[in-house]
């Protein structure tokens, strides 16, 4: 059974990309736009891995990782953002971040990093 | 508040490897070669801006910074360049301004994250916004409306395609003016000579760090003085904005003496104080020919001063100023002319600065030049070189009305001998 994926990044430009590269290997299960969205959907679809952006409006993908990993610890949640600073790493990885990806990216980064962090 | 100008070069140099990194991400992005043209600090006040920018349209995306930085960034293209980007992002064309926002978000990330680390700080940016602006409407907030602001600007150029851009930062925070005066590590490590690299692998410091150098600092340049013996230069940021303004006076006055001299309706059209690394200097001229005259300033401050017309231009000045039509166009006749023209140009520029810094500055005969741009001030900034790193530059672009005319003045003063001047001129 493929893994599901979703994606949070508020940037449709970026979804897309993400979805393209993901799209035949992974199944999508939903696209937010913001942190807010990202719980939700979270906790509707129940996602095997989550691709969060962290720079998002209403609620940043730092936060929304948070929230995600207190109410499942087993959540696997992947970094993927344009924010390269070892603090924002280090906050990343506090909130509970699997990994880390930072844009622009292409296809095997990010196949590497599902594949460490799955 | 006193500006280390040790410390600002560090700054400069974070901006100009931030720049490196946003180059890089959009090179990725697009499949282009990108590299950083010029990095610069300015000091000019709004209403210099305002004129700068005028008349220029801009496609951009901008952030706010909060945490280690504060203040606003903006990546800006013009629209003929966001044409261009489109082009080359997958799918930009139909993802319009997402394509286009993102790619910004991106560039921008990469040059916040040397700052970041090595300010031992996590910047936070604000989610990206796409700007489409006149004149100087692009420039971060509170560019426009300050007395006296610093602004990093990096341009950068693209082998292969016309992606030429600029990264705009305005920096507004405690941590910046600590950074400036030299309180911190940027400061330290930049006044001992002992650079730390801030690339993503070797990042200066940690979390922790900054503060722990920020405290040992406070003891060295933040307290300096002109040309003090520790080595440093510190400078008055009041009477740095001031120059701003006397510079531009400085400009006005070199314009209004070709107006005299060639009868051509002549303007300011830009008027800057740029603090920039002196080995950038001559690729701000550019590779394209340009003819002028070259002097030698004595005084307090001695220095460089340089007045370059493009070639054309240079001889259609030449020509309005001779009673009959030169054999050659930049032959024996047109150069004599041209070097009366400097001469004057030149006292224009550094009389007003003498009488309010009230001092005397004498400039050398001058010396006729005729060069690709970039080779025509190398050998000023050698000479300067063997002094400083980096360079106060006022350049200022005179345009002529109906002909083809128009030139850039650039004044390289010695960086010692300028902070002793402003360090009166505060005092005064």
């Amino acid at each position: 059974m493929a893994t599901r994926v979703l994606i949070a990044d508020d940037s449709e430009f970026m979804r897309n990309l993400l979805r393209e590269i993901l799209e035949g290997e992974f199944e999508i299960v939903g696209e937010a736009e913001n942190g807010v969205e990202a719980v939700n959907m979270y906790g509707e679809h129940g996602p095997d891995l989550v691709m969060m952006d962290i720079v998002m409006p209403i609620r940043d993908g730092i936060e929304a990782t948070t929230e995600i990993t207190e109410s499942d610890p087993d959540a696997t949640v992947i970094m993927c953002t344009s924010v390269g600073q070892e603090e924002k790493m280090k906050e990343a990885i506090r909130a509970g971040a699997e990994g880390y990806i930072t844009k622009p990216f292409q296809k095997p980064n990010v196949l590497d990093a599902i594949g460490s962090a799955v | 508040m006193r500006v280390d100008v040790r410390a600002l070069g560090a700054c400069n140099r974070l901006a100009e490897r931030g720049a490196g990194r946003a180059a890089d991400a959009l090179a990725e992005l697009t499949g282009t070669d990108l590299a950083v043209e010029v990095t610069g600090t300015s000091v000019a006040s709004g209403t210099d801006l305002a004129e700068a920018f005028a008349g220029r349209e801009s496609v951009g995306v901008s952030v706010g910074l909060r945490g280690g930085l504060e203040g606003e960034a903006v990546l800006a293209f013009d629209p003929v360049t966001a044409d261009s980007l489109r082009s080359l992002l997958p799918g930009g064309e139909s993802m319009e301004r997402s394509a286009m926002t993102e790619a910004g978000n991106i560039a921008l990330g990469g040059f916040l994250d040397g700052w970041a680390n090595y300010l031992g700080r996590a910047i936070d940016m604000t989610p990206p916004r796409y700007v489409e602006a006149d004149g100087a409407a692009i420039l971060p907030d509170g560019a426009r409306s300050g007395d006296g602001v610093f602004l990093f600007e990096s341009r950068l150029d693209a082998s292969h395609a016309d992606l030429d851009f600029a990264i705009y930062m305005l920096p507004d925070s405690d941590r910046f003016r600590d950074l400036i005066v030299g309180r911190t590590a940027a400061g330290t490590a930049e006044a001992a000579g002992t650079t730390a690299e801030t690339d993503g692998t070797t990042p200066h410091g940690t979390a922790g760090d900054g503060a722990a150098d920020g405290g040992r600092a406070g003891g060295g340049h933040a307290g300096g003085h002109a040309g003090d013996a520790s080595g440093g230069t510190a400078v008055p940021y009041d009477s740095l904005s001031t120059f701003a303004s006397l510079a531009k006076r400085g400009s006005a006055n070199a314009a209004d003496n070709v107006a005299m001299m060639t009868g051509l309706e002549t303007s300011v059209d830009v008027s800057r104080l740029r603090f920039v690394p002196l080995a950038d200097v001559p690729a701000t001229v550019g590779t394209e020919p340009h003819a002028g005259t070259v002097f030698e300033l004595q005084g307090s401050p001695s220095g460089y001063l340089a007045i370059l017309f493009p070639e054309a231009a240079a001889a259609n000045v030449a020509a309005t100023m001779l009673p009959t039509e030169p054999d050659e166009p930049l032959g024996e006749t047109a150069r004599t002319a041209l070097c009366e023209l400097g001469n004057v140009m030149t006292s224009g520029f550094i009389d007003g600065w003498a009488n309010v810094l009230d001092t005397a500055i004498s400039h050398s005969p001058p010396e006729f030049v005729h060069d690709i741009g970039a080779s025509t001030v190398s050998p000023l900034v050698a000479q300067l070189s063997e002094r400083q790193d980096y360079g106060f530059v006022i350049d200022a672009a005179i345009e002529t009305e109906g002909v083809q005319a128009g030139c850039h003045v650039y004044a390289l003063p010695d960086e010692r001998e300028l902070a002793a001047a402003l360090e009166r001129l505060s005092g005064a």
